[in-house]
């Protein structure tokens, strides 16, 4: 029998052949041997598992393929083929494919005719299942919008993300200040943290991305940490990375301004820009980072990674940061994730590097100028595909005269997130109503469209009292 | 009242966790009971499953439920199954029929941990949470890990407080109609160059990080400006060093220790800066250092000569003494050899030093630093030698003799001499053999001197053959011309005895091939003794073949 494991292996494998022939299919003829080998070899994987499942249907969901209802793991070597059969997907609004009884190479061969077809006629989906009625033991569904059938309990799960997110603040808050006290902390509970925060992330990505938006606490120090612990974990599970690689991550990420410990607070605090001086003290916090780690934790293998991550998280992709090195540092893959990650939150927020915070669409738009300077453009790409185009938190006029914030990006078309109107279309002031930006009128054009962004902080719009 | 039989089952379940926990902490991997506890347990799972689909455990401190069922209590700290899982916040875990035998040895690893030890990180459930179980799932309870329960409550009211009353909505609802459109955000797709660029950055990802943080802290040396500084630096560095020795990674070890040799001879480096720098070869040497190196050689891991010598290279005089200590303390044979050759290495530094080790109480080091020395060849090394050919133990005494007589040299054959008239047998040969290394006229004169003595012809057969035989270095002619006169000379008391020496004699010649010698050796061939004739045919064969 066929253990678990092994199932999932296997759908690893389908998807990335599902890739290949579509790939070959694209660029061959149909009976091409190169088309015909990549659909026998595809045969010989899916076969064995519908023998043992008794059909197989593999889903898109968002970012991730599900093989039922478990999402198929992937490493970074197979990511291109995922990527594209993703965009292959999206673009025909197919959402699953559905294999039973024993599949033929016939059944594969008149799917890919039709698949292929499919994208220049104006409702796709359609025109692969018109295509497909003759097909036995291949079908497949629409593309389904994830949870909408789970509107009723997203209460509670916003319940419990909030919670572990102001855990992990607290917890973070709790250990700084044992440090500055000189007491001994334990990274056991350190990790516990982390875990919890790696283990909402898998599941709900959005929801705890969208805790990250609300920038005005007094402590923001604690929050800034958690923040850019959370993105840089979920930035580092799009880019393939494990569960332990993810926790290691973001622990590194959570303790990376550790060196702030010895700054002192009216610096830090400081509601007014700093002074020359107080610059230069602000930038000695990569070497102060690596010392407090290095003393705290003595050597180890994450020890090591956090105090690399300390210093080098302001160092840019250019090397036009700080501190300047002897020769130049070829810079730490975390670190990479991690300064992505700090530079987005300490934008949008009023204390970490400037006193005036950046609606997030803004700093978005400043950091894609900075790709390939300061920032690591490919990494970025990423970066954008998680967050959305309008992360949450903006101030969005629509197509409509409603006015509101961005309450979730969709995963699936990133200009499209779900907004939360404050002001209706005569220009009152509502209680706030959620309306989703993919949704279509009958005729298939799009009931709601951003037009314009604005900063909501020039309004003294308080996100808290929307978002929690 | 009678317990249902899925109780019964779980029960079972439970004691055979505790009896696994136990057994896996006595029996390694390759003990069959380790796989048999395995089985066992295993068993007792099925069992279970036979009546229901899934095991779920409640737990609380001191107890564990199955349903409302107890299923197991303890009040004592000790081996306390309950509080074991419930003190890192688990509340119920729970079995799924189709556990594999894999997934319970998994499991039963993770109960063994031992998870007071100061290294780990881990506890229960972030190993639960690792392994991914696919019939495992579990319930925590996180409260613990909260610092400030209030703080939740508090940080959103301080947020939702800072809403002022007139917030200007309406104000951003007039002016949205005055701003711009918003621009197009293209997203441009991930091109296979991307993705080929990314994998070989998650490759590199999994290097050896220390040398990145090497680099990090030499930065920090260059940019230090206090005194503070700078014995951060060296501590830092120091550590490095004990960390990559606890690894058993002395490759890395090296690395650190020659990049700061680099670093030293830098010429925009401070005179200060140096001057710490050098606290760092200290400590390669010192008694922590070395004691660590001694562990993980002890422990088996094989080194490459290749990178110990290199290591070796860096080590100072510091280093001998804490050698001395651990070469009395290592167990395995290589790791002594290893570190016979870095006192080899290291002796020729500073001889005075290693000298210091004759003095050891432990007679096997005293052995091997005798043996060190003599490999040293260090002719002043020889009145340190001297003092200890009285020593309390014969085994060193032989050491000592037999290096003693590989220096050689004038001053030691005078003691080597005395030795020939010890009253152990072991030492005068080991002496007589000491004395054949030498070879000079003069030690072949005090052989030859002792061989004619009446005393020593009185000797054990062995002893005088293996005398006589040492003499066979020399091919001189007072040699030959003594053992000649030895084999032709005849008593008439003691026959035995000279016959004896007379074997000797024969044995002798044979050795040197002295073909003159024949004659002689035919004839005593035809003697009545046999063990003179046994020696002569031997020596015969011996020339007649060389010939
Ligand atoms: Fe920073
Ligand atoms: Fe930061």
């Amino acid at each position: 029998m066929n253990s678990k494991e092994e199932v999932f292996a296997g759908a690893k494998d389908i998807i990335n052949q599902l890739a290949v022939i579509i790939r070959t299919a694209a660029i061959h003829d149909p009976g091409n041997i190169a088309v015909t080998s990549a659909i026998d070899r595809f045969i010989a994987i899916v076969n064995p598992l519908i023998t043992s499942e008794g059909e197989v249907v593999l889903e898109l969901r968002g970012e991730f393929f599900y093989l039922g209802e478990a999402r198929i793991r992937y490493s970074l070597e197979y990511l291109p083929n995922f990527d594209f059969l993703i965009r292959e997907f999206k673009k025909r609004e197919m959402g699953s494919i559905v294999f039973k009884d024993v599949l033929k190479a016939e059944d594969m061969q008149s799917f890919l005719k039709v698949f292929i077809s499919s994208v220049f006629s104006s409702s796709p989906f359609e025109a692969i299942t018109e295509g497909m009625n003759d097909i036995d033991n291949l079908s497949v569904g629409k593309l389904r919008k994830i949870r909408e059938e789970k509107v009723e309990g997203e209460v509670d799960i916003r319940k419990v993300v909030k919670k572990s997110y102001f855990n992990a603040v607290s917890y973070t808050r709790g250990v700084i200040n044992k440090i500055k006290s000189g007491e001994k902390v334990s990274i056991k509970k350190a990790k516990r943290v982390v875990e919890s925060m790696v283990d909402m992330i898998l599941e709900e990505e959005q929801l705890l991305l969208g805790m990250t938006a609300i920038k005005d606490y007094d402590e923001y120090t604690y929050h800034h940490s958690v923040n850019v612990s959370i993105l840089s974990i979920a930035l580092g599970q799009r880019l393939g990375l494990n569960k332990k690689t993810l926790t290691e991550l973001g622990l590194v990420a959570l303790f990376h301004d550790m060196g702030k410990i010895e700054i002192p607070n009216e610096i830090l605090n400081k509601p007014a820009s700093f002074t020359d001086d107080e610059w230069n003290t602000m930038k000695r916090h990569p070497f102060w980072g690596v010392r407090a780690i290095l003393r705290l934790r003595g050597f180890d293998s994450t020890s090591i990674r956090a105090a690399i991550v300390a210093f080098e998280h302001h160092i840019n992709y250019d090397h036009s940061g700080y501190p300047g090195t002897k020769k130049p540092l070829d810079l730490d893959f975390y670190s990479k994730i991690i300064s992505l990650a700090d530079q987005y939150d300490g934008m949008t927020s009023s204390r970490v590097y400037s006193r005036i915070p950046m609606p997030p669409d803004r700093a978005l738009s400043l950091m894609m100028e900075r790709a390939g300077t300061q920032l690591d453009p490919i990494l970025f790409k990423f970066f954008i595909n998680m967050i959305g185009v309008f992360p949450v938190g903006t101030l969005v006029m629509l197509d409509t005269k409603e006015l509101g914030l961005v309450y979730q990006s969709d995963a699936m078309f990133l200009d499209r997130p779900k907004v939360l109107v404050i002001i209706n279309n005569k220009g009152e002031k509502v209680d706030g109503y959620i309306v989703d930006l993919t949704e279509k009128d009958t005729n298939g054009k799009h009931l709601r469209t951003i037009i314009k962004t604005m900063d909501s902080n020039k309004y003294k719009i308080n996100l808290a009292e929307y978002l929690l | 009242m009678e317990l249902l039989d899925d109780i019964k089952a779980a029960k079972d379940v439970i004691n055979a966790l505790m009896k696994a926990k136990k057994a896996f902490r006595m029996y390694p991997e390759n003990n069959p009971m380790y796989a048999k506890t395995i089985e066992d347990t295993y068993a007792k799972f099925g069992s279970f499953f036979d009546y229901r689909d899934d095991l779920t455990l409640k737990i609380k401190q001191n107890e564990i439920f199955c349903d409302t069922e107890q299923v197991y209590f303890n009040q004592q700290k000790e081996d306390n199954l309950a509080l074991f899982f419930f003190k890192d916040g688990l509340r119920e875990i729970s079995f799924k029929k189709g556990f594999s035998i894999q997934e319970l040895e998994e499991f039963l690893k993770i109960l063994t941990v031992d998870y007071d030890r100061e290294v780990l990180d881990d506890d229960v459930v972030t190993l639960l949470w690792e392994r991914d179980f696919h019939n495992i799932r579990y319930v925590v309870d996180e409260a613990f890990l909260v610092e400030d329960e209030d703080y939740e409550v508090e940080a959103v009211r301080e947020v939702k407080d800072k809403a002022v009353e007139t917030d200007e909505l309406t104000r951003a609802y007039e002016d949205a109609f005055k701003e711009e459109g918003v621009k197009d955000i293209s997203i441009v797709p991930l091109s296979d160059k991307d993705l080929h660029m990314l994998v070989k950055e998650l490759e590199k990802n999994n290097y050896n990080k220390m040398d990145k943080l090497l680099t990090i802290i030499f930065e920090m040396l260059y940019q230090a400006d206090s005194k503070g500084d700078y014995e951060d630096v060296v501590h830092f560095l120091n550590d490095a060093i004990e960390y990559s020795m606890k690894h058993g990674d002395l490759e890395t070890t090296t690395n650190i220790i020659k990049r700061t040799k680099e670093t030293v001879d830098d010429p925009a480096i401070s005179g200060e800066a140096k001057k710490y720098l050098n606290l760092v070869f200290s400590f390669l040497g010192s008694d922590t250092a070395i004691k660590l190196l001694g562990e993980f050689l002890d422990s088996g891991i094989e080194i490459e000569d290749r990178i110990f010598a290199d290591y070796l290279k860096f080590l100072d005089k510091n280093a001998i003494q804490p050698f001395i200590t651990i070469l009395g303390e290592l167990k395995s044979i290589p790791a002594r050899k290893n570190v016979i050759n870095a006192l080899i290495a290291l002796g020729k530094k500073d001889i005075q030093s290693l000298a210091k080790g004759l003095y050891d109480s432990r007679w096997y080091v005293v052995r091997n630093i005798i043996y060190i020395i003599g490999k040293i060849g260090d002719k002043k090394a020889v009145e340190y030698l001297l003092k200890t050919v009285n020593h309390g133990d014969i085994r060193v005494r032989k050491e000592v003799i037999k290096a003693l007589g590989e220096l050689g040299t004038q001053n030691v054959l005078q003691t080597l001499r005395d030795c020939l008239d010890d009253s152990d047998w072991q030492v005068r040969t080991s002496a007589a053999r000491a004395l054949g290394n030498v070879r000079s006229a003069a030690a072949k004169s005090i052989i030859l001197r002792k061989v004619l003595d009446q005393d020593f012809r009185k000797n054990d057969f062995n002893e005088k053959k293996e005398f006589y035989e040492i003499l066979s270095h020399w091919k001189d002619n007072d040699v030959v011309e003594f053992l000649m006169k030895t084999l032709k000379s005849r008593s008439f008391f003691n026959r035995a005895t000279n016959d004896e020496n007379r074997a000797c004699a024969a044995y002798c010649l044979g050795l040197m091939g002295n073909k003159d010698a024949l004659p002689l050796l035919y004839k005593a061939r035809e003697s009545n003794n046999k063990l003179l004739r046994e020696y002569s045919y031997t020596a015969i064969k011996r020339i007649e073949h060389e010939q």
